[in-house]
């Protein structure tokens, strides 16, 4: 279960993306399980950036803050990111004054760092290239220091290069070169069994679920770190004739998702924060309307514009709470490309089936880590529209019909005789302004539904053992997939460790949790934000824990931050 | 561009039909209000091109012209302030079939929602929208709105309004509109026209309504409205398909212009640029069904 941490770091738009990419896809081909992700700073040029890959022969889902072999681009990345690279690691890089930074030659030779270095500008005139190709040249150096096969990397440039013919031929040559100056330092063994697998992020599963849970429109105003889903829905629209609008605003995108639902399709929108802020009146009309709305929370640390291109778990508030009024909504929190793939369908259902809002939590980690998964499941979820059948029998009243389970029959416009009207202020079972005290009861019948989706909504899931770990662990989203990999760590250890999951975060299940309590008796909560948002919904129920582990400063939970916390908290 | 004698008769036939559209709600408008005539408009328009009640989604804005959402009897969404237009949008891209007509005040589509109602003209959006400007925020009693004429005194600016009105029909003409019509709920027959002519465009056809509010308006009452206004159909040269002309008809003509101010029926509407859609003969809705994304999954394999 030993993982490779590797850490390409660059200045933005200095290339570390195609590096960072070739070597994954390479990882993938020898059939690794990997996981990677960018750290970027808000910028196009400039700044320091890092594309991280761990590997393993087994799955690894989670990243790490420090790295086996740290792969530098220029001298300014590599001085922000040197001290991740651990002792006995590797340091490849190309500059030609080592001279220059004493201070990196002191801890290489403190750490017992191997340095793996070829002139990589001098590499790229030599080929006829510029120092742009610096990246490739530090790709074909890691590809060697990892012994692994050439040809596998070489056809991977290629196909990178394939358009560009000109620049085709200069690119394998420095690949070549940097291949054959460079050694071997890692002994790594392939994996026996190559299981096939497909490298994909969540954006782009949320992409793919969302179109094959029959999503038919797409609205949305870009906001990191949801905007790639935009990019590949809209890819992908000529082979799916989805319809893709980028709004003036995210208050359009809502509205015409939200009228688009009504009328019948499938719509969704996604945003960060600061464009979910502006959401909220919809929101809260889908309420009282009573109509499905599919948003995604791409979650970044705020407040304010806060920190866009990295990581938080600090809108489940904002997710849960939002809007004016009370009325019943679904929030589920992803934490995988697998599970973004099903949970975007399973929010159309939610949406569609009990008639509210779903709000659909991913987190930038969760969005934008390429993890390599099973071959995603089709035809899984069914579709459930929660539309009516008897068009023929229909009164105006059914619509908004005050039942026991406060779900009234929908049905869409145009599809029969019989007209109903969706007032977005109180009203009658007809629909008509009602300001009546009856007003009162329609209120309750909408909130009636929260009861009857928490009697039919997913339980949350324990990783590891039941009961009696040595330490145990409550979260949700991203948290979950490096208590994936420690659980399965410490399993070989002998410490046994387990982890409360929750996707479905709101409405909040109890009776899981409860016992998860009862039978655990070192509970502490892991999230990703200061207020522990999610523990003080699971405290206010009467449950305490042992501590919290909470995280805000815009980075993931590596596995680092896990196993230093489990060797504090199992020494007391 | 009246109704003739032959449409009245056409009409008072298809009292059954208009009835249709009826809904048994008590009004809450005050007397004299516009809305009266714009809903009797739009009820006899849609009887008169013999569209279903079925097959319209009426949806509207906050303001007194919302609170006429319950007086009609079609498919009926009452939305947010100032929100309409997308909330309209959406549904007529899920379902081209219906008829979506979105009704809002000067305040929905001036201040709050202006942002809207520029990128609903220049994507040219298939649905009618009928702009009640009574050039004042009546349904909270009285405030001044983007049309409320320099120096009049209102709720809330007692030393009276001091910055310059935004023209409606300017701002829409600036981002190359298909249709522009104005009328005024002073007067039914004309009105009736205009919403007749805007539910034939195919794409976003704006009509602007120039409304009386006899609670909060005292200038541009009925009389006055007769009085200053003229139609460009019985201009001679006025020509409709002209949008410079349009413009400087606009600036020049001493009296407020009726009619269809300008069209372009040849623009592609939002929905016929979807050019990725040519082959789909269904609409969104009838569409959502399960899509084989395996392609897409296999190219991202090892």
């Amino acid at each position: 279960m030993e993982r490779t941490r590797i850490k390409i770091v660059g200045q933005s738009g200095s290339g570390l993306l195609t590096a960072g990419e070739l070597i994954s896809k390479g990882l993938q081909k020898l059939g690794f399980h990997l996981c990677a992700d960018r750290e970027y700073p808000s910028l196009i040029k400039g700044g320091h950036s890092c594309y991280t890959i761990n590997f393993s022969q087994t799955p690894v889902k989670s990243l790490s803050r420090d790295a086996d072999i740290l792969v530098a681009i220029d001298k300014h990345s590599l001085m922000a990111y040197f001290d991740t690279l651990k002792k006995d690691g590797v340091f490849i890089h190309g500059y030609e004054k080592m001279t220059n930074i004493p201070d990196i030659l002191k801890k290489v030779e403190e750490r017992n760092i191997e340095t793996v270095n070829l002139p990589s500008r001098q590499i790229a005139f030599d080929n006829g290239g510029t120092v742009q190709m610096a990246n490739i040249i530090l790709t074909g150096m890691t590809w060697k220091v990892l012994g692994f096969e050439f040809a596998i990397i070489e056809k991977l440039v290629h196909e990178k290069f394939a358009k560009k013919e000109a620049l085709l031929n200069v690119a394998l040559k420095c690949l070549r070169a940097a291949y054959d100056g460079a050694e071997t330092k890692q002994t790594i063994a392939l994996p026996a069994k190559k299981e096939e697998t497909i490298f994909l992020d969540g954006n782009h599963a949320i992409a793919l679920g969302a179109i094959h849970g029959g999503m038919r429109f797409y609205v949305t105003y870009p906001m990191s770190p949801s905007s790639s889903i935009l990019t590949h829905v809209a890819n992908m629209s000529d082979d799916t004739g989805v319809v893709v609008k980028q709004a003036e605003d995210e208050i359009t995108a809502v509205q015409m998702s939200l009228g688009a639902m009504f009328a019948g399709t499938r719509s969704m929108t996604a945003t960060s924060g600061g464009g979910y802020d502006l959401m909220t009146e919809s929101v809260s009309l889908a309420g009282i309307i009573e109509n499905p709305l599919v948003i995604v929370l791409a979650q970044r640390p705020g407040p304010g514009t806060g920190l866009p291109t990295w990581t938080a778990q600090s809108d489940l508030n904002l997710a849960i709470h939002s809007s004016h009024g009370e009325f019943p909504r679904v929030v589920i929190a992803c934490s995988d490309p697998e599970d973004c793939f099903d949970n975007v369908q399973h929010a159309f259902n939610f949406a569609e089936a009990y008639q509210v809002p779903v709000i659909l939590l991913t987190e930038k980690v969760v969005c934008e880590s390429k993890i390599t998964s099973t071959p995603f499941a089709q035809n899984k979820i069914e579709i459930e529209r929660g539309l009516a059948s008897n068009l023929d029998s229909l009164k105006q009243e059914d619509r908004f019909r005050i039942t026991d389970s406060g779900l009234s029959t929908r049905w869409l416009p145009g599809s029969c005789d019989t007209t109903f009207f969706a007032n977005g202020d109180e009203h009658d079972e007809r629909g008509v302004l009602d300001e009546s005290e009856k007003a009162g009861d329609m209120y309750e019948k909408r909130m009636r539904k929260l009861d009857l989706i928490k009697a039919n909504l997913p339980k949350p899931k324990v990783y590891g053992p039941e009961k009696d770990a040595d330490i145990s662990f409550v979260g949700w989203g991203s948290s979950k997939t490096v208590m994936e990999d420690i659980i399965a760590q410490y399993e070989e250890k002998d410490v046994s460790v387990n982890f409360l999951h929750f996707e479905v975060v709101w409405p909040l299940e109890e009776e899981v949790l409860s016992t998860f309590f009862v039978q655990n008796k070192n509970v502490h909560l892991l999230e990703g934000n200061y207020g522990g948002q999610f523990g003080m919904k699971v405290e206010a129920l009467g449950h305490t824990f042992a501590g919290k582990l909470l995280k805000w400063n815009g980075r993931p939970f590596f596995i680092e931050d896990i196993q230093d916390y489990i060797h504090q908290h199992l020494k007391k | 561009m009246s109704i003739d004698k032959k449409t009245l008769e056409q009409l008072s036939c298809k009292a059954r039909e208009y009835n249709a559209y009826e809904s048994d709600q008590v009004m809450t408008w005050c007397g004299g209000c516009g809305n009266y005539s714009i809903q009797n408009a739009l009820k006899r328009a849609l009887v008169l091109e013999k569209i279903a009640p079925k097959d319209v989604l009426s949806c509207f804005d906050v303001g007194c012209s919302g609170n006429g959402s319950d007086k009609i009897e079609t498919y009926t969404i009452h939305g947010l302030h100032g929100r309409v237009l997308p909330l309209a949008v959406g549904a007529k891209i899920a379902n081209e079939n219906l008829h979506v007509i979105a009704s809002a005040g000067d305040g929905a589509a001036l201040s709050e929602g202006v942002n809207h109602l520029i990128h609903a003209v220049r994507s040219d959006y298939p649905i009618l929208f009928l702009h009640h400007d009574n050039q004042n925020y009546a349904l909270t009693t009285g405030q001044a709105s983007a049309t409320t004429p320099q120096n009049c005194k209102m709720n809330g600016t007692p030393q009276g309004v001091k910055i310059d009105v935004i023209n409606p029909l300017d701002l829409v003409f600036s981002v190359k509109p298909s249709f522009v019509a104005q009328t005024t709920s002073a007067d039914i027959d004309h009105m009736t026209e205009m919403i007749r002519e805007g539910l034939n465009h195919k794409g976003f056809a704006f009509i602007q309504i120039l409304q009386s509010c006899p609670t909060y308006n005292k200038i541009m009452t009925d009389e006055w409205l007769l009085k200053n206004t003229e139609r460009v159909e019985d201009l001679p040269d006025y020509d409709v398909h002209n949008l410079t002309e349009a413009r400087a008809f606009l600036e020049e003509s001493k009296k407020i212009p009726l009619g269809v101010l300008y069209k372009n029926p040849r623009k592609e509407n939002f929905i016929q640029t979807l050019s990725h859609r040519e082959k789909y003969k269904t609409t969104l809705i009838e569409e959502v069904k399960s899509v084989d994304v395996s392609p897409h999954l296999s190219s991202l394999k090892g």
